[in-house]
């Protein structure tokens, strides 16, 4: 009991001498709660795009054939299933219909994809293109055929958001309306799904249509988690190397403010011993004294990244983090909480703080007080 | 799901190798390999099985410790004999379903390994078993009586 009490009446002590310097201690607050606010920020962005692609990828298939010509993506013939499906250890191959449509009205790009369970003339939209375009269930949504003419559809569902940056601009329609509207030549498929019985066997089915069908382009699953792990690694990189800047700021901040003590607080360690104090009473004011700065401002800085993030959707970041489609101005991060990046967050900034404010207290603290007086 | 099971289903009645629609079971939480010891559940692709006449199922985690339980039952399960044993099961390499592991192929020393290493790698079909081995290696596939304690021991 006596401990805690100790303690108790040292933390008091502290913050009494830190309201005395309220303006430089404040200042210090606020520039390492941005900091802390920034970091943060980059770290809870990134984990909930990082989210949003494995909810995407979940249903993702196990191999996907594309045809090339000319290096560029081509239709692919539907005899080319049929070789697919003659590889052995392939237990189905189904053609894919999809497309982009460019919309003139919002000047937005939509992802357009096909479904055998739908009704012709019928369409389910996404999110955003039901906010863009002003649709509820059962309105009809006209859209210009490739041919000029304009074909209609009936809004039959608006797509739950579950995974807001995957289907916000995706529209469903049936493959019979997907050709009339693209004016797409039958007996051919935009690729192929191929769904290998055993994914050990996937790479070498891949191998093998690789050789079978030379002017094919097989895409592994694993290939697409990679090349979306590195986008989101990329750009979430991007805004780290902005934030390296800020971090080395308030280290040198920092590092100034802790390992330089001034002549006043010199004095007043000084003092403080010459009144009887301990070298570990010293010590420990200045151990709460950093604790409670740096967790005061990490407390601050976390919330507000929060609050940033997941109410705010980011506003700060989003053109560097994303930016691929003009769809997506209210995209807001389905929010996670991962305790293990609050746990980086506090060792990165608050733990390496308070080390660096005890060592150059403890030298002077162990100094006779007579000499630091003088200084 | 249900249409993966269905497709299952419809491949036990194809095959004329099974007493009529005797799907194995699948292993529980608890059910560990007699051989190994390791839990079977965590490895469905590899799971080989015994039911044995008393009803009982034995679950083994890859087709190298059923045939080292079936060389020697006594010594993994005390009381348990070779004539005990009514239907063995082993999964198919290509499309990872049950097939009866009397009429299956087997493929030893290939680069494809199981959870417990270099593994026997089963197949419904010898011609599957001879294509698989043009991509992974491995010796001249085996029927089920071709395995022998020594094909076990090359394994290990």
């Amino acid at each position: 009991m006596a401990l805690l009490e100790r303690q108790r009446r040292l933390l008091d002590f502290t913050l009494s001498s830190l309201l005395r310097r309220k303006g430089k201690n404040g200042a210090l607050v606020a520039v390492y709660a941005l900091t802390i606010f920034l970091l943060a920020s980059v770290l809870f962005f990134g984990e909930s795009l990082r989210r949003e692609a494995s909810i995407i990828l979940a249903d993702a298939p196990s191999l996907v054939v594309q045809r090339m010509m000319a290096g560029r993506h081509e239709l692919i013939p539907d005899s080319y299933a049929d070789q697919v499906r003659s590889i052995r250890g392939v237990r189905s191959v189904k053609p894919r219909l999809w497309g982009y449509y460019y919309d003139p009205l919002s000047g937005a790009n939509y992802t357009i994809v096909t479904s055998e369970e739908r009704k012709n003339g019928t369409i389910a939209i996404g999110s955003g293109v039901a906010s863009t375009r002003k649709l509820a269930v059962d309105d009809v949504l006209p859209l210009r055929a490739s041919k000029g003419d304009t074909m209609l559809f009936t809004v039959a569902e608006v797509l739950s958001e579950e995974s807001a940056l995957a289907s916000a601009d995706l529209m469903i329609v049936t493959p019979a309306d997907f050709r009339e509207f693209f004016a797409m030549p039958a007996g051919f498929a935009t690729d192929l799904i191929v769904d290998s019985g055993n994914p050990r066997e996937c790479s070498t089915i891949a191998e093998k249509i690789a050789i079978r069908l030379p002017d094919t382009r097989p895409i592994v699953r694993e290939e697409i988690l990679r090349t979306y792990d590195a986008i989101f690694g990329l750009r979430s990189g991007m805004v780290l190397a902005v934030l390296a800047c800020a971090v080395i700021a308030f280290l040198i901040f920092a590092w100034d403010k802790a390992t330089g003590l001034s002549a006043e607080e010199r004095a007043e360690i000084g003092i403080l011993k010459a009144v009887g104090w301990d070298t570990s009473d010293v010590l420990l004011m200045k151990f709460w004294e950093g604790t409670v700065i740096s967790v005061t401002a990490f407390l601050a800085g976390t919330a507000l990244a929060y609050a940033h993030v997941f109410l705010a959707g980011a506003s700060l970041f989003e053109p560097a983090l994303k930016g691929w489609s003009v769809i997506y101005p209210a995209f807001r991060p389905t929010p996670v909480f991962d305790p293990a990046q609050i746990v980086t967050i506090f060792f990165l900034t608050v733990v390496p703080y308070i080390a660096v404010t005890v060592v150059p207290v403890w030298r002077a603290a162990t100094i006779d007080p007579d000499a630091v007086m003088r200084t | 799901m249900k249409r993966f099971s269905f497709m299952i289903i419809l491949v036990l009645l194809a095959s004329s190798s099974f007493a009529a629609g005797q799907v194995p079971a699948k292993p529980s939480h608890a059910d560990k390999c007699p051989v190994c010891g390791m839990f079977v559940y965590k490895y469905p692709d590899w799971t080989a099985s015994l039911r044995l006449a008393d009803g009982t199922t034995l679950y083994f985690d890859g087709a190298k410790d059923l045939f080292a339980f079936l060389f020697d039952a006594s010594r993994y399960r005390p009381g348990t004999a070779v004539g005990d044993i009514k239907d063995i099961f082993v999964k198919d390499y290509y499309s990872l379903s049950p097939v009866d592991g009397r009429t299956a192929w087997y493929v030893a020393g290939s680069d494809v390994f199981g959870p417990m290493g270099r593994e026997l790698i089963p197949f419904a079909k010898e011609s599957d078993a001879r294509e698989f081995r043009k991509d992974h290696g491995g010796l001249a596939p085996l029927p089920f009586s071709g395995v022998t304690p020594a094909t076990l021991q090359a394994l290990k």
